[in-house]
């Protein structure tokens, strides 16, 4: 198994009134309630988070890309991955990912992560994403379209990378007579692809096609992302082979402290922050976002879903987050990598208002006392 | 009484309607608002017209067509109706959606049109007059949009809607259908067409312009807009309604119409 760290680089200083004044977090949350002076100290706390995970043995750092939010603050995660390229040596680095409709014309992600890979000498990650439903309010790109662009311009970006250019591309949505991007990746013949997704079945059938990495995004009920993997690794069966375990991750927020209690006390306040400001309007589906397939599937799990998660005690039940002494973070790790067949463990180590020391500790924990335990049951 | 519905074929694709009544042709394009459904509205319009009232694309029992991905495709969708059916020169009334097909549709084939009636009609921009937010709205803020009255029977079944409800998941998928089919023409530009206010001189019908006064979703300066830009048309408010004046003030708003035809009727013979 491979161990990542993921960062969204949240915004924690929501008034404590927040819920109660605004609906969402996305989309028409007044950006007068951003604090660029907090903002500089956070964006650079947060590249420093990130940065430890190389000396702690970690394997790589993931970083995402959001809009008009609160929730994750990287409208451009190619410039923190271009800062991770500079400040690491070992780590890869996986952008999951970017929103390729929100590009226009999408040979910009093309070109960036081409970029990228070659800066950090072959260490990118290249992930895909459709973008997230209140994003399609906030471009302005219409979501009746989402899965025809995402399709052809992911169709686009693997062409540019394989086909010796210049070559004409013309799509339904995408035209372009020069398709030549300079540089070309240094990975051969592209960067790793991963895509994170809900559940919708069309991407998880794209992603099983064409033997790429799916990322099950968290905030479920571990049993959803149980399903979730079942049909991926079903999907692959269909086309032709037997799925490997690097093709999955798992991204689940983990916290380790000294005893499962005191874990407990550090981090639930936190996550509670995340919970009841953070989330609310991630789940906005804008019409046509997603096929009629697969919406009564996502309303079908909708009740599995973080925000409608009132206790602790269900926290735990559902292992909406991975949290307790050193023992038990590494049995619950164990337990729930085995039965998802995951080769991949992106922990969120900082999640909500988790503050910048509490974030070092339990990175610094888990890796000293969890990871090399988990190495020895899971292998590399 | 239910009218049945009918089934044509327009381009290939199955298209749905109802049509009754006698006389002159007269072609309803409805709006969002359940007024696919044949109403008293249309039953009392269809004691002096032949009413056909189509289901869009993607509405109700209308075969869905993801290649209408725009107003053009539609007011094709409808040339081809009207042509399919064989109804000719028609009075042509358009509401809320159906207003905005129904003004396109006037500028490009304005030969077509006896007269031409718009009922709270999206399609313009309006500085300082925004359309509300339809695509974000839950079905009970959209009943609050959509309705003047609350205790209307339609905006009662939209406040009482719970899309998290499991037992309600296929009306909820209806209507994320239905927002999808809008959204495909409607998502940006937002709701209208920044050319459609310049074409619509074009316009040659003799036009009503018809509001409900208490409209939330398009304001009543979209009415003004309107008017300003079609020669010669005139605006009537309906008292007391909402978006939907066929669904919410029905008998009101037929006897404006059959005013309005009436002149209409009189000048032509002279």
């Amino acid at each position: 198994m491979k161990f990542f760290v993921f960062h969204l680089m949240p915004y924690p200083y929501l008034p404590g009134d927040f819920a109660e004044r605004y609906g969402s977090a996305w989309i028409s949350i007044p950006n007068a309630l951003y604090d660029p002076k907090r903002g500089h100290e956070l964006y650079n706390r947060y590249l420093d988070e990130l940065e430890m995970a190389e000396p702690l043995g970690f394997d790589g750092v993931c970083v995402n890309e959001h809009h008009q939010n609160a929730y994750g603050n990287m409208p451009s995660p190619n410039l923190m991955a271009a800062a991770l390229a500079r400040r690491t040596s070992r780590v890869k680095i996986a952008v999951v990912g970017n929103a390729l409709p929100l590009y226009n014309p999408p040979i910009r992600v093309a070109e960036e992560y081409a970029m990228l890979d070659v800066i950090s000498g072959g260490r990118l990650i290249a992930g895909m994403v459709i973008g997230g439903g209140p994003e399609y309010y906030s471009y302005g790109i219409n979501p009746t379209e989402a899965r025809e662009r995402f399709a052809e311009a992911l169709e686009l970006i693997v062409k540019a990378w394989t086909t010796p250019g210049p070559f004409p591309f013309y799509g339904k949505h995408y035209q372009l007579r020069y398709v030549n991007p300079w540089p070309r990746p240094l990975q051969t013949p592209h960067p790793p692809i991963w895509i994170p997704g809900v559940g919708s079945l069309e991407t998880m059938e794209l992603v099983a096609r064409n033997r790429w990495a799916y990322m099950g995004i968290p905030y479920f009920h571990i049993r959803v992302f149980e399903r979730n993997f079942e049909f991926f690794r079903e999907c692959a069966e269909r086309f032709g082979y037997t799925a490997d375990s690097d093709q999955l991750g798992w991204l689940t927020p983990i916290y380790v402290a000294e005893t499962d209690r005191q874990a407990r006390e550090e981090f639930e306040p936190h996550f509670w922050y995340f919970v009841k400001n953070l989330l609310r309007g991630l789940r906005i589906t804008p019409p046509g976002y997603t096929s009629l397939r697969s919406l009564s599937k996502i309303l079908a799990s909708s009740g599995d879903f973080l925000e409608e998660v009132k206790t602790w005690e269900e926290v735990e039940a559902g292992a909406y987050a991975i949290v307790g002494s050193p023992a038990t973070v590494r049995d619950q790790i164990l337990h729930y990598g085995k039965k998802l067949g995951a080769g991949n463990l992106l922990g969120l180590f900082q999640i909500g208002s988790l503050p910048g020391d509490l974030t070092e500790k339990n990175m610094t924990l888990f890796a000293r006392e969890v990871l090399p335990a988990l190495r020895r049951e899971l292998g590399p | 009484m239910t009218l049945s519905v009918r089934a044509c074929v327009v381009n290939g694709r199955q298209a749905r309607y109802r049509q009754d009544g006698a006389g002159e042709h007269l072609l309803y394009l409805h709006g969002i608002g359940g007024d696919f459904l044949w109403l008293p509205f249309h039953r009392a319009l269809a004691q002096e017209f032949t009413v056909t009232l189509p289901v869009h694309p993607g509405f109700g029992e209308s075969q869905d067509d993801e290649s209408a991905a725009g107003m053009e495709d539609l007011v094709f969708h409808y040339v081809d109706l009207i042509d399919a059916l064989g109804l000719g020169r028609v009075h042509l009334i358009g509401a809320s959606f159906g207003g905005w097909i129904a003004a396109e549709l006037a500028v490009r084939y304005p030969d077509r049109i006896r007269t031409l009636a718009l009922i709270d009609a999206v399609g313009l921009d309006v500085p300082g007059a925004p359309v509300a937010e339809l695509f974000l709205s839950d079905p009970k803020s959209l009943a609050t949009l959509l309705f003047h009255d609350p205790a209307h029977p339609f905006a009662r079944l939209l406040a009482e809607a719970d899309p998290a409800d499991p037992s309600q998941v296929s009306e909820t998928l209806r209507h994320f259908k239905v927002l999808s089919t809008l959204a495909r023409v409607g998502w940006n530009p937002y709701l209208h067409n920044p050319k459609l206010s310049r074409l619509l001189s074009r316009i040659t019908a003799p036009t009503l312009i018809l509001w409900g006064e208490e409209d939330r979703l398009v304001p009543l300066p979209h009415a003004e807009a309107y008017r300003k830009a079609i020669s010669g048309a005139r605006i009537e408010r309906i008292p007391a309604c909402g978006h939907l004046p066929p669904v919410e003030r029905p008998l009101e708003t037929v006897s404006r119409l059959l005013a309005f035809y009436s002149v209409e009727k009189s000048s032509r013979a002279f």
